[in-house]
């Protein structure tokens, strides 16, 4: 079959899309389809096309990384992810296209030699302490409710 | 060991030269394009300070350069000479690099990713490279803990290099495959098997001087040996096809094509970067194909006549002094 859009070229890439209910298909050759940003190896193209199926209102409440804030569709505007957190935070959308790319999900190559790394715990805020008091209350600890009371005022007379 | 593009031998006359790149971000950092002022100075930092303050025999070879420090002009002679990129070349702002003293190393900092290890070696020496790279890698990895998942490998800021973070290349000198008209089948078929073929300045540009790179595309789901075992035997297929072609070239017609080439480079007053780059390419076939024999490095005049290699040289010029500039300096290497 030949490309319907240049007509000299052999058709390689098959598009469905459909705007408003209305289905479309198209035969289109590699050059086609790149230009036309559905190119195999074209991220913004790929993850934009995934971010088209969603409604104007899921986009705007969708989800964002913890940790730098990024959205599905700053990353898919941009093809670059945000953080190493990002790739926790959107695992599911963005493996079927690690899939398509690489033709795999899991990495099998050198593991850095590294000692772990140790979080130390945030040190909890008076605010946290009060929060977790009022929990303490509520669920009829009394006990751990007074050490938390003590603590409180400990940290506020500092 | 001396720059990548004074070691040309008659080994390397196809296999000109070979990159390993490895990318590598720090845990706990914005990947670059969300980076602050402040986090890239902190990056900076801990990056100099990483190489500086250790020990190793190894680290006394590289330098520390900020980006602000050298003029453009020297910027765009290191991406001729192919030590950085050129979106590198254009950012200044706390833009920094680590060079080894003969470039075979180069650390881009904050180009895609926090780190950009590059080993540019002449020959097809992928091993001898990779062993450096890694290296350099493990000098870095005990005193910046690198973001890494242990499903997704080391983490990127693009998903495409994802993985191992590696991406191998070679550059091959294809002048009679190009000629048959067989390099654009070969160029589709090994894009269907994870690999990509660009022109010599990477990405989307046109092959120069007949000069082709070859690099892995996939780098999820198999090891760094793997990619790299694979990459090799493409580009022995590759070179093995070449001096198939070649001896299927019209002996006269050829013999023609070289000299001719090389009477004009030794006899140009104006020379223009794409001519030379065209007639450069005629003399090195000439040469590996043993018609003309001189004792020139073609790649070594390739690179040091380009435009901001020239300025470097020179002082600023326009572009009409420049290809006379060029002209001189062709003259008397190939004298």
């Amino acid at each position: 079959m030949l490309c319907e859009k240049c007509g000299k070229n052999h058709a390689t890439t098959h598009i469905k899309t459909v705007v408003n209910g209305i289905v479309r298909e198209y035969n289109l050759c590699s050059t086609c389809a790149a230009q036309s940003g559905y190119g195999s190896n074209s991220i913004t193209g790929m993850l934009a096309s995934m971010l088209g199926d969603m409604t104007p209102q899921a986009v705007k409440n969708q989800k964002c990384c913890s940790v730098c804030g990024a959205t599905f569709s700053d990353i898919a505007h941009s093809g670059k992810m945000g953080c190493g957190e990002c790739y926790k935070t959107f695992n599911d959308e963005i493996l079927p296209y690690l899939k398509r790319v690489h033709g795999a999900t899991r990495h099998v190559g050198k593991i850095p030699n590294r000692a772990p790394l140790v979080v130390k715990p945030k040190e909890k805020t008076v605010e946290d302490l009060r929060q977790e008091l009022a929990r303490m209350v509520a669920e009829e600890k009394y006990e751990q409710a007074a050490t938390l009371r003590d603590k409180i005022k400990e940290m506020e007379g500092k | 060991m001396s720059r990548w593009y004074l070691e040309q031998s008659a080994q390397n006359d196809i296999a000109v030269s070979c990159r390993i790149r490895l990318a590598r971000n720090i845990e706990g950092l914005p990947f670059p394009n969300r980076m602050t002022a402040d986090d890239r100075r902190e990056l900076n930092s801990r990056v100099k300070e990483a190489v500086l303050n250790s020990n190793t025999p190894f680290a006394k070879n590289l330098k520390y350069i900020n980006m602000c420090d050298i003029p453009e002009i020297q910027r765009y002679a290191m991406v001729e000479r192919h030590i950085i990129s050129p979106e590198f070349a254009a950012k200044t702002e706390d833009a920094a690099i680590i060079l080894s003293d003969d470039e075979s190393i180069s650390i881009m900092i904050g180009e895609e990713d926090h780190l950009r290890i590059q080993v540019i070696l002449a020959g097809m020496e992928f091993k001898k490279a990779y062993d450096i790279a890694e290296s350099v890698d493990m000098l870095l990895c005990d005193a910046l803990h690198f973001a890494f998942d242990e499903n997704l490998g080391y983490l990127t800021e693009c998903p495409t290099n994802l993985g191992t973070g590696l991406r191998a290349s070679v550059m091959l000198h294809l002048p009679a495959l190009e000629n048959s008209g067989e390099i654009n089948g070969l160029i589709e078929s090994v894009s269907k098997i994870g690999f990509t073929v660009r022109g010599m300045y990477g990405e989307g540009s046109k092959s120069l001087a007949s000069l082709y790179q070859v690099s892995n595309q996939i780098t999820l789901g198999i090891s760094e040996n793997n990619a790299l075992e694979n990459l090799k035997i493409i580009a022995s297929q590759l070179i093995e096809k070449e001096h198939g072609a070649r001896q299927q070239l019209d002996k006269i017609k050829l013999e023609d094509v070289c000299w001719r080439a090389l009477g004009t480079l030794q006899n140009a007053r104006i020379l223009s970067s794409e001519e030379m780059v065209n007639l450069i390419s005629r003399v090195k076939l000439g040469i590996g194909m043993g018609i003309i024999n001189k004792e020139c490095l073609p790649i070594k005049i390739l690179i040091e006549a380009q435009p901001f290699m020239l300025m470097q040289a020179n002082g600023t010029m326009d572009a009409t002094d420049r290809d006379i500039y060029r002209a001189n300096m062709v003259r008397e290497a190939l004298l």
